[in-house]
């Protein structure tokens, strides 16, 4: 036991020694963005893209210039385990512990809508890249996002179906208890009568989660007369409901939402689906400039193309360093800093984001244009072209 | 106790703390943490700062030496850059969680056994409400002391509270009926629903239930109400579980449970009106540190009486032997039903507390997630044990916040350590314990 004592002593001092010796890294000179990510729990590859597409953009610019004095980039990722309560956690550590000048993610509305209170109740700018609930920046000024909305994806379909498609008569079919399906399939219906006036749309044909048998609904959509059938679904029910739709002899075109481009939609669907359209954040093959320069730096580092995921979180994150840069110089107060940051993201105009230029609303939400991608032979999600409010 | 000169010297070491604490009552370390955390409060900042620490640690140190550990970690799976400097950082927080905490803790316990004692035995004098209200009101002001410190730790107390309620409530059915029940985070989501229904739906204004129908100033004074008509109403879904599964046992009541959790999860999936998916945000901020405290030491000590009780002792015979229990005239069914609808009321109330804590609820956060989380707190702090439940959700509250910055490996040393103590200790860290609260809040007599 004293022999023990002696060395835990011993030990100790030599813990203080080596502390004084420890110098403190010039913490003024840094810049600390939080990432609140799922990088554990049921959607690991949500983190784990926004994760890569983070570290690619801190290695291209460790530094940042801000009102003519260089900063250093400091990104921390936290995991939020894609939990609402981890995800309230994280952010509050985040910005009470360290300290950071701003929050990117999260990134699913499970866990943006509760994290954006907590982000707004301490005034510290966030942006969800990924969320579609419009109560994740409703009433909180200091929250922004970098996707489109749902109540815009719908006119998108809508026009893009009236001016390409030269559809005068629309049928939907949609998963009536999910929330996505249900909300887009409605928003799509009141822009697309909203052109061609009331009954235009002839067929709203609706299923249950979970449902493999759409005949039923199919034959109301061919005895309706539709030129077209818009299909907000899951890339898992997509197959299914083209396949049904080709057995009852289906040859008009089928248009699809955003939720086509996740996860494994060719490798399901394989030849039937080429052919048809959808609306979504951005385009892979056949992409321009930065986009193609982000896309091929992405496939070159990880060995994959990246998802809508990280083409969000790169624009997400772009738009915070520019806000920081537009402020014109950093007082070192945080908390005047990010409010000043908040500032700046509210009055960005047409920021030049690789998933299409932004401004936002007064709710925070991005005015960006919409790609429809047309899905080619090789099984590409090819640009087709890109679709803005009317 | 002459063994000590035949055990392992650790051993040794060990016995000797336990004799050196033995004399200290809960009222000492009551004491002692208040101490600390004054302590704390006053030099906690200044001695981060000398000893270089970035930031005066918040979690007893524990999360900044893992983050360090992470580092560590990373470098070598990965290769990420790593600072060297950093690792200073794990012998400057034991240093801190020393001089902090330890020292202080051990200094004033020893020197307040005598007063401490003479106190509690003065308070023995008084109904136990007396000296119940003295040392809870003590330990309210501890946990405020600590946790006005930071926000993070505040957050993270409330969870953890709201964690011991739920883990309780499941421990009723798992350990003390000796059932296995996945129920229970449905009975939470019914609890966080209807709490939410009731605050929100009343006295405030949303898109999803509509505008406010009263607007009282004193509006948080229906907190408790809505609290238990959210208990109540899990009840409720717990008896529609009950009746049809208490003719099964074992397996089979698992799985039916396991049922009603996926029913429930797909009930508020569908029901537009309660927001749906998307589900319902905006609950009014009531759930503040002391209405937590509140609700979850009565709920603790309801549930205590509950399981000491006739009725506890019936609900282990019928645990142990079900044919035998009923051959000595004990009614089971309605023993079973009563414990079962018990526990299912606290869970609501922990979902209540829980959807008021986050100010958000949507069914995504009753999946099977959360059950495997309440089980492993039930299993891993120990059944049939009040103490089990407190210990085991404490302890995996802290380490998933501890372990965090290990990302995808903390899901490796978790389940390690549950196994771990399901492989010593098959029944949880400690188990069939009996909770008696005079003696814990009582003097410490030793021979």
């Amino acid at each position: 036991m004293r022999k023990f004592s002696v060395g835990l002593v011993l030990f100790l001092a030599a813990a203080m020694v080596f502390t004084f010796a420890a110098i403190d890294a010039d913490a003024a000179d840094t810049i600390k963005i939080g990432f609140n990510i799922p990088l554990t729990g049921d959607n690991p590859d949500v983190g784990a893209s926004s994760k890569n597409s983070a570290e690619m953009y801190l290695k291209k610019k460790p530094k940042i210039e801000v009102g003519g004095k260089s900063y250093d980039l400091t990104f921390i990722f936290d995991d939020n385990e894609y939990k609402a309560e981890s995800a309230v956690k994280v952010s509050t550590k985040l910005i009470t512990e360290e300290g950071v000048l701003g929050i990117i993610g999260p990134q699913s509305s499970s866990q943006a809508v509760p994290a954006g209170d907590v982000a707004n109740n301490y005034a510290t700018p966030m942006i969800s890249p990924w969320s579609t609930n419009p109560n994740t920046t409703l009433d909180r000024p200091y929250v922004f996002r970098g996707c489109f909305l749902d109540p815009f994806q719908g006119p998108v379909s809508a026009n893009f179906a009236t001016d390409e498609l030269s559809a005068k008569k629309a049928a939907v079919i949609y998963d009536i208890a999910a929330d996505y399906p249900k909300g887009l399939a409605e928003f799509f219906k009141a822009a697309f009568e909203g052109i061609h006036g009331p009954g235009s749309v002839v067929a709203f044909e609706s299923f249950t989660t979970g449902d493999k048998d759409f005949s039923a609904q199919m034959t109301n959509i061919m005895m309706s007369g539709a030129d077209v059938v818009f299909v907000p679904q899951y890339y898992s029910e997509v197959p299914l409901i083209v396949r049904a739709a080709k057995e009852m002899g289906w040859t008009k075109p089928i248009l699809g939402s955003d939720s086509w481009g996740s996860g494994d939609l060719m490798g399901l669907c394989g030849d039937d689906c080429k052919g048809y359209y959808f609306s979504t954040h951005y385009a892979a093959a056949g992409a321009k400039g930065e986009t193609k320069a982000f896309i091929d730096e992405y496939t070159a580092t990880y060995g994959k193309t990246p998802d809508d995921v990280a083409a969000l979180t790169w624009d997400a994150l772009g738009l915070m360093i520019q806000a920081i840069k537009n402020t014109g110089g950093l007082s070192g107060d945080i908390k005047a800093d990010r409010t000043k940051v908040k500032d700046a993201l509210a009055s960005i105009q047409n920021f030049p984001g690789i998933t299409g230029g932004m401004t936002f609303t007064a709710d925070g939400d991005p005015k960006k244009c919409a790609v429809v991608v047309k899905i080619n032979d090789a099984g590409q999600f090819e640009f087709f072209k890109s679709v803005c409010p009317k | 106790m002459d063994q000590t000169a035949t055990l392992h010297p650790t051993e040794g070491m060990f016995l000797r703390i336990g004799h050196f604490f033995k004399p200290v009552p809960l009222m000492g370390y009551l004491a002692g943490f208040l101490v600390c955390v004054l302590w704390e409060q006053m030099a906690g900042d200044g001695l981060s700062a000398i000893l270089g620490l970035p930031k005066m640690p918040v979690l007893f140190g524990i999360l900044t030496i893992f983050k360090v550990v992470a580092g560590v970690v990373n470098l070598l799976i990965k290769g990420d850059a790593f600072d060297w400097a950093t690792l200073v950082q794990i012998p400057t927080a034991l240093v801190y969680l020393t001089v902090i905490y330890l020292v202080p803790l051990t200094l004033v316990c020893r020197l307040s056994v005598k007063p401490a004692n003479a106190l509690a035995r003065f308070l023995q004098g008084f109904p136990l409400i007396v000296t119940a209200l003295v040392q809870l009101g003590l330990m309210y002001a501890v946990l405020h002391i600590w946790a006005g410190v930071s926000d993070y730790r505040l957050i993270t107390l409330k969870l953890t509270l709201i964690a011991v309620l739920f883990t309780l409530s499941l421990n009723i059915i798992n350990g003390y009926m000796g059932e296995f029940s996945c129920s229970h985070p449905g009975f939470m989501a019914i609890g966080a629903y209807m709490t939410s229904l009731f605050t929100v739906g009343l006295f405030t204004s949303d898109k999803v239930l509509g505008d406010a129908v009263f607007s009282v100033g004193a509006a948080y004074l229906s907190f408790p109400l809505a609290l238990i008509f959210g208990g109540i109403m899990a009840a409720l879904g717990a008896l529609i579980v009950a009746i049809p599964s208490f003719k099964t046992r074992g397996d089979y009541l698992a799985i039916i449970s396991l049922a009603f959790l996926f029913i429930v999860k797909s009930f508020f999936e569908n029901m537009q009106s309660l927001g749906g998916s998307r589900g319902i945000g905006g609950q009014p901020n009531w759930a503040t540190l002391p209405v937590i405290f509140i609700t979850v030491a009565f709920g603790v000590w309801t549930i205590n009486n509950f399981v000491t009780s006739t009725m506890g002792k019936a609900l282990n015979a019928v645990r142990d032997d079900e044919t035998a229990a009923e051959a000595m005239t004990v009614d089971t069914r309605k023993t079973k039903m009563a414990a079962f609808l018990f526990g299912a009321f606290w869970a609501g109330v922990a979902g209540g507390l829980l959807a008021h804590v986050l100010r958000y609820v949507n069914p995504a956060m009753f999946s099977v997630q959360k059950l495997a989380e309440v089980l492993a707190m039930v299993y891993f702090g120990g059944l049939n044990s009040v103490y089990g439940s407190i210990v085991g959700a404490v302890s995996i509250s802290l380490l998933g916040e501890a372990l965090r910055p290990l990302e995808i490996l903390k899901w490796i040393v978790i389940p390690l350590l549950l196994i771990l103590v399901m492989v010593y200790r098959p029944t949880g860290l400690i188990a069939f314990k009996e909770f008696d609260v005079r003696q814990v809040f009582g003097p410490k007599e030793v021979d």
